[in-house]
């Protein structure tokens, strides 16, 4: 027991944590983080309140509903940034202040010492989602957004955070230079965020035109956690996305193009467009707001049952223990298995 | 203590150790000389468990350094030849980082890190940031860093490199008293003068070959098979030189600064029958001295292409 706490909480954290808050660094991102999220919640709501002065409409639910959806993928956005800078230096850098050597003839394990630099960059994402909360809580003045709505999102923010985080100190272990592990990192985040969301787009699932469920985008695109955010924040599938009917229409066979509407496996009732602002997937109470907070659930494929959110962090973390899994294997100086031993030359005669 | 056999590590075709053997007793302080790309890094780093070697065995204190690398990292303190240290923390907090690394307990850590600053003459200095202190003072820290875990062998990779004299001086006797301490050193440099004084052994390699090792004496001895003298003659320098350059055992002989330099094989009998045949003939000698070339000697002959 001692020895797997010992492995988690290990020297590198604290030194990682006096070292990384004593930087002017760390203030300013915090402050920049908290003023462009802040900043951009301000302009959204003030974009929102003049269409609706303009319109004479627009519903106090629609606009918590859509601050929350624009604020959660800004902020999302942003960790993508702040994430593998924070990461992708953490090996690379040591290697480059030629200090890991000293750490590899410690007792702790290169395991530990990738650990360390996680739980210490990742304790700084986390404490910058902390720091959002206050500007997240305007939405529940407009309400539309229940409070598990709001924590499933963080999940799939932090999760996405600490995958970034994987990645960037993967990289940081493959490359010995911090600059080509960080633009390796951001290639990774864009891959991970965007590439994988365009991937629905690009090679959508062929829907068969006589079944009676919308099929759901392909598996891949919900690495990306974009569309499990857009589907929180809309208790609803998002319509077309990474689905193509072959007659070149939108709709299912059992019924009409808009407002289509399918029997889920689960007994749920989805539909594939917008009713009247607060789509489809879920139930309405009497009071008009959103049950199901999770979202809807997956129609069909790998993940068939299963709530968006969940299909995007387990395949996450499967992403995590993929590069955790090298980073540990790179890592240490000399390795355990390898795959031949050259045999040594004869001495050389003088 | 340290065992070494048949060490060789080879990359692509170049090999940069070519079955290097030594051994080096307890308590005793090993210089390890040779030119830059010699192999006294690569060794030092097979040493510490750092580094495989292609073939060859390694042993500290018993323990392989291939097989049993927990145990040798608990053996040795390793100063590689950079400083390795991080921002923003001060002395205090990277030598108990180091500490904490090394599992000392917390109760025991502030106890060690003032014994080691006291050891290196560094006490006022512990609230200073690692980052800000001056070479000679990082070095320092950095040997206090190895010996956190009161090692029984140091691997100490060109110690005094870039060091002013004082601080090379300061350097040797804290080696010293840590040779005093019971410790095991290795010590790899091109500095070769200051190692005369300090090491009780000496290993000499040159392009990854071991190409003497033992007592520093015997070393120097070993290598020195050409002894030389210097003469100094009162107005007769030209005539001495005709009567040296025939005798069988003078190798050379050649007027430099106003003396005459002689190198001769043989002993200190082939010595005064040099001397004789130059007052035999009249030549009015007025000092006769051998030339002790050291290890700076020992060093330019074991490294040149000739010897092998």
């Amino acid at each position: 027991m001692n020895e797997v706490v010992g492995a988690l909480w290990n020297p590198i954290v604290a030194k990682e944590y006096r070292t990384r808050m004593r930087t002017w660094r760390s203030p300013f991102a915090i402050t920049l983080y908290i003023v462009l999220l802040g900043g951009i919640a301000w302009a959204i709501f003030t974009v929102m309140s003049l269409t609706a002065t303009g319109q004479f409409g627009g519903s106090p639910t629609n606009y918590g509903q859509q601050l929350f959806t624009f604020l959660i993928l800004f902020q999302v956005a942003l960790l993508a940034f702040i994430t593998p800078a924070l990461t992708a230096g953490s090996i690379s850098g040591e290697r480059e202040r030629q200090t890991i050597d000293l750490l590899f003839v410690t007792p702790i394990r290169p395991f530990s010492i990738i650990w360390g630099k996680l739980l210490a960059s990742l304790s700084f994402v986390v404490l910058l989602l902390v720091i959002s909360v206050p500007i997240f809580s305007l939405v529940f003045l407009f309400g539309g957004i229940e409070l598990d709505q709001m924590l499933y999102s963080f999940a799939v923010t932090a999760m996405t955070a600490l995958t970034l985080g994987f990645i960037g100190v993967a990289f940081s272990t493959l490359f010995r230079r911090t600059l080509v592990a960080t633009v390796a990192a951001y290639g990774g985040a864009f891959v991970l965020l965007a590439g994988c969301y365009l991937y629905g787009f690009l090679f959508p699932v062929v829907a068969d035109p006589n079944a009676t469920t919308t099929p759901a985008p392909p598996a891949i695109t919900l690495i990306s956690p974009v569309i499990p955010l857009l589907t929180i924040a809309t208790n609803a599938p998002v319509p077309l996305y990474g689905v193509r009917y072959p007659n070149g229409g939108y709709g299912l066979a059992g019924g009409g193009n808009s407002g289509a509407c399918a029997t889920q496996p689960n007994g749920a009732t989805f539909c594939s467009t917008a009713i009247s602002g607060v789509k489809g997937g879920g139930t309405l109470s009497p009071t008009g707001v959103v049950q199901s907070g999770g979202g809807p659930t997956i129609a069909t494929g790998l993940f068939q049952g299963w709530q968006y959110w969940q299909a995007s962090i387990v395949m996450q973390v499967m992403i995590c223990l993929v590069a955790l899994g090298l980073s540990a294997l790179v890592l240490p100086p000399v390795h355990r298995f390898r795959l031949r031993r050259r045999p040594a030359p004869a001495r050389v005669q003088a | 203590m340290i065992a070494v056999e048949q060490l060789t590590k080879t990359y692509g075709a170049r090999a940069a150790l070519d079955h290097v053997s030594f051994e080096v007793p307890q308590r005793e302080i090993f210089g390890f000389v040779g030119p830059n790309g010699a192999g006294k890094t690569t060794t030092l780093r097979i040493l510490a468990a750092l580094l495989e070697p292609t073939d060859g065995k390694a042993y500290i204190d018993g323990a392989d350094v291939t097989k049993d690398r927990e145990k040798v990292h608990s053996k040795i303190g390793y100063m590689p030849d950079f400083f390795g240290v991080y921002d923003q923390l001060t002395v205090g907090e990277y030598l108990d980082f180091y500490a904490a690394c090394y599992r000392q307990p917390k109760q025991r850590r502030q106890k060690i890190v003032d014994d080691l600053l006291a050891l290196v003459g560094m006490t006022e200095r512990k609230h200073q940031l690692v980052d800000t202190l001056s070479r000679g003072l990082k070095q320092r820290v950095c040997l206090a860093r190895a010996l956190v875990h009161d090692p029984a062998v140091l691997l100490l990779d060109e110690p005094a490199s870039g060091l002013d004299p004082r601080a090379r001086v300061e350097m040797r006797e804290i080696l010293k008293e840590l040779q005093g301490m019971g410790k095991t050193i290795i010590i790899s440099s091109h500095i070769l003068p200051e190692l005369t004084e300090l090491c009780t052994m000496i290993g000499i390699i040159d392009h990854g070959r071991m190409r003497a090792t033992g007592s520093v004496r015997d070393v120097i001895a070993r290598l020195s098979s050409g002894r030389r003298l210097r003469i100094t003659v009162i107005e007769e320098r030209d005539a001495a030189l005709e009567i040296l350059t025939p005798l069988a055992f003078v190798r050379h002989a050649e007027a430099v600064n106003g003396a005459i330099e002689a190198e001769y094989d043989g002993d200190e009998k082939t010595a005064s029958d040099i001397l004789s045949a130059l007052i035999g003939a009249g030549i009015h000698v007025s000092s006769f001295a051998p030339v002790d070339g050291g290890l700076e000697d020992a060093f330019m002959r074991a490294t040149s292409e000739e010897v092998g």
